[in-house]
């Protein structure tokens, strides 16, 4: 791994804009609940649903619940302090 | 021992000083040479001045040395020109095992001509160098340590005078080495002025830096001086500083071994008799109740905890959060106080971490996509000496293109693979080890990084496969008939 000089390092660390993440933080909370909520529902829908020869209907809600649930435990663990 | 390090100088320049000391020592003349030792607990702080004049034209790399006892307790060494801020470039050389010295090179901003003179000012932190005597102290008794070293600063040029000068902190000073048969003087040896022993003025040293000035010339001073504030050692220092884009967070995390080196505690610990001093306000000198650390503004969540667990006896107070970049002065200050005060010899080990805005520490470049995080190498311990430093910085997952500036070399670096939360291939680690850190180690360090975009989601949907794994196994199991049927 290259090694940098201490004035380019310096001047690059001072000069670049600071950090911004592509969520606020502030926002993560109502995020993770919003979301949670709806893999909750949607978990629920999903064991309503008619058994089809092909679950198409099943394999779409299932994947919407996962999609959601995935960013929602994000979301969750990064509000309940454990920052991944 | 970490020093500022910067880039080597040409080859031929270093084939010219390699040889032998006596080729160096052609190109100057010390005309004066004052070293001032500034005595403490775990750290003494050496400065030494040197009157350089050159004696040939183009000479432009000074050459230091310094003896096996001096450079065995050195951990920090700066050369600058005296009223400069600017630091020179050093250049280590090693041991010369026919002189039996270790030689540094210090390159002169500007070459000076013949007759030309320059004052360098090199300024060095001993580590170790003292030791508590008498080495058991009762619960009430004084603190006092000695310090050895040697009584003349050797150089491979020649000296026209030079002296030391000895500053304790007190000016209770119980005794002092008044050597006998020294070369080079004809005045008194030494002299004591309230704290300040000098040594000296000694005349007209040839060049010093070899094995045979060491064995005949060289002589050992011992200075017994009290000291009023414990000896702080922190024997053992892991600290891991994590980087978190979800979550926009720096958390550092410092595991410490604290040790008290003064004298060790002479019978046992009385409650009685530390509720007394606490009482009449009168705390022994060996004894640590507790330390305020300087901890960055805008941190949060703040932990401290030992084996036991948590430990409640610390107050911090935060100050708000200030954008990236060296210029605040704002700080958060933690009075810690571990369960027990830490009398001597007696260690305290503890975890101390806490979060803080990612946005104070990283900086984002869109032209070229990369993230710089620059985070200081440690929390300075003032007057504390480290003995074995392990520091961690953990990037995100999928970081890419990693490069990193540590502000002293490091006595191992390597980048291994780090799994922690909701990780599935691993997040790179850069572990930088470090020995005998002091309270001059103050730099940053530098990490720059690429994170794709698609790396940020591997987190959530490596939790989406988990929940899409288990839509699956309902999926199958509402189709299995598990009824145990009636024929």
């Amino acid at each position: 791994m290259a090694l940098l000089t201490l004035d380019y390092t310096q001047a690059l660390h001072k000069a670049t804009p600071p950090f911004a993440p592509f969520i606020p933080v502030a926002l993560l909370p109502y995020i993770a609940f919003v979301l949670l909520g709806a893999t909750f529902a949607l978990a629920f829908y999903f064991s309503t649903l008619p058994k089809d020869k092909i679950p198409v209907r099943e394999l779409a809600v299932a994947s919407t619940a996962s999609l959601l649930g995935g960013f929602g435990v994000v979301a969750m663990f990064c509000n309940a302090g454990v920052y991944l | 021992m970490p020093r500022n390090w910067h880039t080597p100088l040409s080859l031929i320049l270093s084939a010219l000083v390699l040889p032998l000391c006596a080729s160096a020592a052609n190109s100057f003349e010390n005309t004066a040479i004052v070293r001032t030792v500034e005595l403490g607990g775990a750290l003494v702080h050496v400065t030494t001045t040197y009157a350089v004049k050159a004696l040939e034209d183009g000479s432009s790399v000074y050459t230091l040395a310094l003896g096996e006892q001096e450079h065995a307790h050195t951990s920090w060494l700066e050369a600058k020109l005296k009223g400069q801020a600017e630091v020179l470039p050093l250049e280590d050389f090693g041991y010369h095992p026919d002189s039996g010295v270790f030689l540094y090179t210090v390159e002169l901003p500007k070459a000076l001509n013949t007759n030309g003179t320059a004052n360098l000012v090199v300024e060095t932190v001993q580590t170790h160098a003292t030791f508590p005597w008498p080495q058991e102290a009762a619960q009430k008794d004084p603190q006092s340590l000695k310090y050895n070293a040697e009584l003349f600063v050797i150089s491979p040029y020649k000296t026209l005078v030079q002296r030391t000068k000895i500053r304790a902190p007190t000016t209770t000073v119980h005794s002092y080495t008044e050597p006998e048969d020294v070369a080079f003087t004809t005045d008194a040896v030494v002299t004591k002025a309230g704290a300040t022993i000098t040594y000296g003025p000694f005349h007209d040293i040839p060049a010093s830096a070899s094995q045979d000035f060491v064995d005949t010339k060289q002589k050992q001073v011992t200075v017994h001086y009290t000291y009023d504030h414990p000896v702080i050692e922190v024997k053992k220092l892991e600290r891991a500083v994590e980087i978190s884009h979800w979550g926009a967070n720096l958390n550092v995390d410092n595991t410490m071994v604290f040790y008290n080196a003064g004298p060790r505690l002479k019978g046992h610990f009385s409650r009685l008799e530390y509720q007394t001093q606490n009482y009449f306000g009168r705390g022994a000198a060996h004894m640590l109740p507790g330390i305020n650390l300087i901890l960055p503004a805008g941190i949060h969540s703040a932990y401290y905890y030992d084996l036991v667990g948590n430990v409640s006896t610390s107050h911090l107070r935060t100050a708000p959060s200030v954008p990236k970049g060296p210029n605040s002065n704002a700080y958060s200050l933690l009075e810690l106080r571990p369960r027990y005060p830490v009398m001597g010899g007696w260690n305290y080990s503890f975890t101390l971490g806490w979060d803080s805005p990612l946005q104070d520490y990283a900086g984002y470049d869109k032209s070229t996509g990369k993230h710089i995080v620059g985070v200081p190498l440690m929390t300075v311990i003032p007057t504390a000496v480290v003995d074995e430093a392990e520091i961690t910085l953990i990037l995100p997952e999928g970081a890419t293109d990693i490069e990193y500036f540590t502000p002293y070399p490091a006595l191992s670096e390597r980048i291994s693979n780090h799994i922690t939360y909701l990780d599935t291939i691993g997040r790179p680690k850069i572990t930088l080890k470090y020995k005998e850190l002091t309270d001059k180690h103050t730099g940053n360090i530098y990490v720059t990084y690429k994170v794709p975009f698609r790396a940020h989601l591997q987190k959530p949907l490596a939790v989406a496969m988990a929940f899409l794994g288990v839509f699956a196994i309902a999926l199958t199991w509402r189709r299995v008939d598990t009824r145990i049927r009636r024929k």
